[in-house]
């Protein structure tokens, strides 16, 4: 028979223990080419130019992460795989065939994996293009017209993507066939190797683990000037590592100390799940870190969506203060202006103030922005004007408070104390604040607002000028006053804001991708631990079927499995969970908001979800192991 | 004395109906507490089937055993299995411990399963341990012992949750002579302390000579029944004997 054909005949008879993997690696390849289809497509375009460029540059970043992400989950899915196979194969030693032919016979079998997953993944990919783009725009509340569009180009680059990685896959497994001796093959299952771990490297490890662990949380969350990134960076390595360390030891360490103690262990049935986790961890560990890290990721992009979009409305809302912004030479006009917009349009609130903008020669740094001054009382009438919140204290002589726009997201995640110097005088920044007093106005320019008396004496060195702030009632017909506006002789500049502009859509495609992301990501976490349990289940077969014959009842048995099942999924939940707090909290410094609640609902979604890959698992696993 | 087992009339098929092979030709068999029962038979004599029908592993086609009073024949699989767990010890040719424990928790954990506290299965482990020579090897995995450790392990999991009855299919079939006898010793040992009652298969006559009653089957059916008088090397020159008598296809 030719190696085609046995491979074939392989393949198709254990169709169904394939039947996880070829389900995840088309799934990697669906939300790829749907990523890839999204870019190609053109129905971004709809969205305007520069918020098109912007979707495009994050849906190619996030393709990358994908691509990244497949790359990890081909590698994984393929080694689990191999050493299932390479025992199962290893069989055809005994009859004469050499490790050459019995690595073809597994290069072949797992490309015919490959190719049925690559095509069912995109034609999913293409079936389920409309609809992705659907839900995206929906939750990002954007409406754009989408109409089946599925790009040829998307599913070609996708394959080439699947098919580069996965090759190096299957050339990596067959290299190892090869290269491995008769024993290795006869023997891959009888892993009869040490149970119990040295007691001194684990606890090396768990302590290493848990310093790591704990130092990335404090760079995580650690209060930063400009350094904020880099702290991130250190802060992300040094997590991954004490998780790996933390499953590779610490856990380990308690479940093997456990064991020792027969006082404890000999409760029911402990002495068989604890024993089974001891015995299984040695090798497991490493998926249950990777699961951790991965739950970590999709919380913390889910948080940053989330963030991103508070903001974005935070910043709407901000620029949606007024509906004009009248710049003026004088000041007593505001009656002038209301009465003019009043011809067309009533007025809900209006305001306003004096500026005064010092030349940059009067100040310490003379080539950036002039800075803009307030009084502290016009701040005051403003915020009573309009009935926005007002608490600030006064400044005294020397000291001011900066009046600062909404920040999308800033590089540093504390306040550092501000001086600034005007006419060889140093003012000291006492309290900061956000509240949109001059509206769209302060988007572009920091303000200082300082005592009346300051106010006055520092006139000499800048210009003033006056600002006239009305919000209409009905801020969508604004058009219909513009003209009036600009009838008047005092009139030397009008902003005015359309409430329907989408100046920064992006950032709403952005939280929508980050939510998706979000599910990917619990997605594969759920299925990375159901296939491991799926794959275990195989090898614990035998040591179920002893336990049936010596008696013991499958109720004790289910229960068993249901502990050690448990285990397997609330040990990543409960270290990521710990780390989700720190690592969400590091971006709401970074973002100045708190995600707490964000954190909480994602920790929530990822425990439902792994509740009901628990309970498959646990079907699935009683039925591979025959009870 | 008191019966632990009675065997009417049994009876098993193999196949499905047209192609049915009679396996066991109607057996009859009683047991009682304290004995220690060899059963021999050729290959292919049904020694495994006939003990898997005993042992409820498997189910008769006619005929009834009665274990402790009740009919296993009837018992639905629940109650079977609570009877495996209560009343039966199993001793395997491949020894059947599990290798992801040490030996002392793969001994306590019948035990442990039952619900028994914590102190007493530690205490009647490190005993039994104690009688079968294993004391400096409880913290040991299976795959750290001698076939014979292994065997002489199986035998204090079998004992542990002190069993009406104790099935034992060929347990020295897989070691070396020395091995061999001491296992055999030990359960000579337990069944003369009175701590159990004991049916094994073997097709080895000097495994059988440690038994009290030796049976020998074959062709489905149980050919004579041999009893051990006050030697054990006489007991194995007549067991020879019968197995020369009948004929060349006795292995
Ligand atoms: N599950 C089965 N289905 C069909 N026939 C079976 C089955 N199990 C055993 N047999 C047949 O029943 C007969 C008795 O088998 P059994 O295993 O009881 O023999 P044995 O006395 O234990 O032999 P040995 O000494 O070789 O272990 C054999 O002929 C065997 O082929
Ligand atoms: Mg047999």
């Amino acid at each position: 028979m030719s190696m085609l054909k046995l491979a074939f005949q392989n393949f198709k008879s254990s169709f169904k223990s394939y039947l996880s993997l070829i389900i995840s690696l088309s799934f990697t390849t669906m939300i790829l080419c749907n990523f890839m289809n999204l870019v190609d497509s053109g129905i971004l375009n709809q969205l305007g130019e520069s918020n098109a460029r912007n979707v495009a540059v994050i849906i190619q970043v996030l393709s990358f992460v994908i691509g990244c992400f497949m790359l990890f989950f081909v590698w994984y899915s393929t080694n689990v795989f191999l050493t299932k196979r390479k025992r199962e194969i290893g069989i055809y030693v005994f009859m004469g065939l050499t490790n050459q032919r019995i690595g073809k016979l597994y290069a072949i079998e797992t490309i015919f994996i490959g190719l049925t997953s690559l095509i069912l993944g995109i034609g999913f990919g293409a079936l389920t293009s409309q609809l992705f783009m659907m839900i995206l725009m929906r939750i990002s509340e954007i409406t754009v017209e989408i109409h089946f569009q599925f790009s040829l180009q998307s599913g070609i680059t996708t394959a080439l993507i699947f098919s580069g990685i996965y090759l190096l896959f299957v050339i990596k497994g067959y290299i190892n066939i090869v290269r491995s001796s008769v024993l290795d093959m006869v023997s891959a299952n009888r892993q009869n190797e040490y149970v119990k771990q040295r007691k001194i490297l684990l606890v090396f490890k768990a302590i290493a683990g848990v310093i790591i662990l704990v130092l990335g949380y404090y760079m995580a969350i650690k209060e930063a000037g400009i350094e904020v990134m880099g702290n991130v960076f250190i802060a992300v390595v040094l997590v991954v590592a004490g998780t790996y360390l933390l499953f590779g030891g610490l856990i380990p360490l308690i479940f093997q100390s456990l064991a020792a103690h027969k006082r404890f262990l000999y409760k029911r049935e402990r002495n068989l799940w604890i024993n089974n986790v001891v015995f299984r961890i040695r090798k497991n560990y490493r998926t249950y870190a990777m699961v951790c890290v991965l739950m970590l990721c999709s919380v913390t992009a889910l948080a940053f969506g989330f963030a991103m979009k508070n903001r974005y409305d935070g910043i709407v809302h901000f620029e949606n203060t007024y509906t004009f912004q009248v710049i003026s030479d004088a000041s007593g006009y505001r009656q002038e202006f209301a009465s003019l917009i009043e011809k067309n349009n009533d007025i809900d609130v209006s305001s306003d103030i004096e500026i005064l903008t010092i030349d940059s020669g009067n100040t310490d740094n003379p080539y950036a922005m002039p800075y803009a001054l307030l009084a502290y009382s016009q701040v005051k009438k403003v915020a009573e004007d309009t009935g926005m919140d007002f608490d600030l204290p006064e400044p005294g002589d020397e000291e001011f408070i900066s009046l600062n726009r909404l920040y999308l997201m800033s590089l540093t995640n504390d306040l550092v104390e501000e001086i600034d110097t005007i006419n060889r005088q140093d003012y000291r920044s006492i309290a900061s604040t956000d509240t949109p007093y001059l509206g769209y106005m302060q988007e572009n320019m920091d303000y200082m607002i300082v005592n009346d008396r300051v106010y006055d004496e520092l006139q000499i060195y800048g210009q003033k000028m006056h600002l006239y702030n009305y919000k209409i009632t009905d801020a969508s017909h604004f058009e219909t006053s513009v003209k009036d506006i600009q009838s008047s002789e005092h009139c030397l500049g009008l902003v005015k804001i359309d409430p329907e502009r989408e100046e920064i859509a992006w950032i709403k495609i952005l939280y929508s991708v980050s939510i998706f992301m979000f599910m990917v990501f619990v997605f594969a976490g759920g299925c990375i631990l159901f296939m491991k349990l799926y794959n275990d289940a195989f090898e614990e077969k035998e040591r179920y079927a002893i336990l049936l014959k010596l008696g013991i009842s499958k109720k004790s048995l289910k229960r068993s499995i249901a502990d050690e099942l448990l285990f397997a999924y609330v040990t990543p939940l409960v270290v990521m969970s710990i780390s989700s707090y720190f690592s969400v909290k590091a971006l709401g410094n970074v973002m100045h908001t708190s995600l707490l609640s964000v954190n909480i609902v994602s920790v929530l979604v990822i425990v439902i979800f792994f509740v009901i890959c628990y309970l498959l698992s646990l079907v699935i696993y009683r039925k591979n192991v025959g009870i | 004395m008191k019966k632990v087992l009675e065997i009417k009339n049994l009876v098993k098929n193999y196949g499905t109906r047209g192609f049915q092979s009679r396996v066991l030709k109607g057996i009859d068999l009683t047991i009682y507490q304290h004995d220690f029962i060899a059963v021999m038979g050729p290959s292919g004599s049904g020694k495994t089937t006939l003990l898997n029908l005993l042992s409820t592993i498997d189910k008769p086609t006619q005929g009834s055993v009665f274990l402790d009073g009740t009919d296993i024949t009837r018992c639905s699989n629940t109650q079977l299995s609570q009877i495996r767990k209560d009343k039966i010890g199993f001793i395997f040719q491949d020894y059947n411990l599990l290798d992801t424990m040490t030996l002392q928790d793969n001994i306590a954990l019948p035990l442990s399963l039952n619900g028994v506290s914590s102190k007493e299965c530690i205490q009647k482990t490190k005993k039994l341990a104690e009688m079968f020579g294993l004391r400096e090897h409880l913290s040991k995995y299976p795959y750290q012992l001698s076939g014979g450790q292994k065997q002489r392990g199986a035998t204090c999991r079998a004992l542990i949750s002190d069993p009406e009855i104790i099935f034992a299919d060929e347990p020295t079939g897989a070691l070396d002579s020395k091995s061999s006898r001491d296992l055999l010793e030990c359960l000579k040992m337990v069944n003369d302390n009175g701590q159990a009652t004991i049916v094994m298969v073997t097709h080895d006559a000097f495994s059988a000579s440690y038994a009290k009653d030796v049976y020998i089957l074959s062709d489905g059916m149980i050919k004579c029944k041999l009893t051990k008088g006050s030697d054990r090397k006489e007991f194995y020159d007549r067991i020879i004997d019968m197995q020369a008598s009948m004929g060349s296809d006795f292995s």
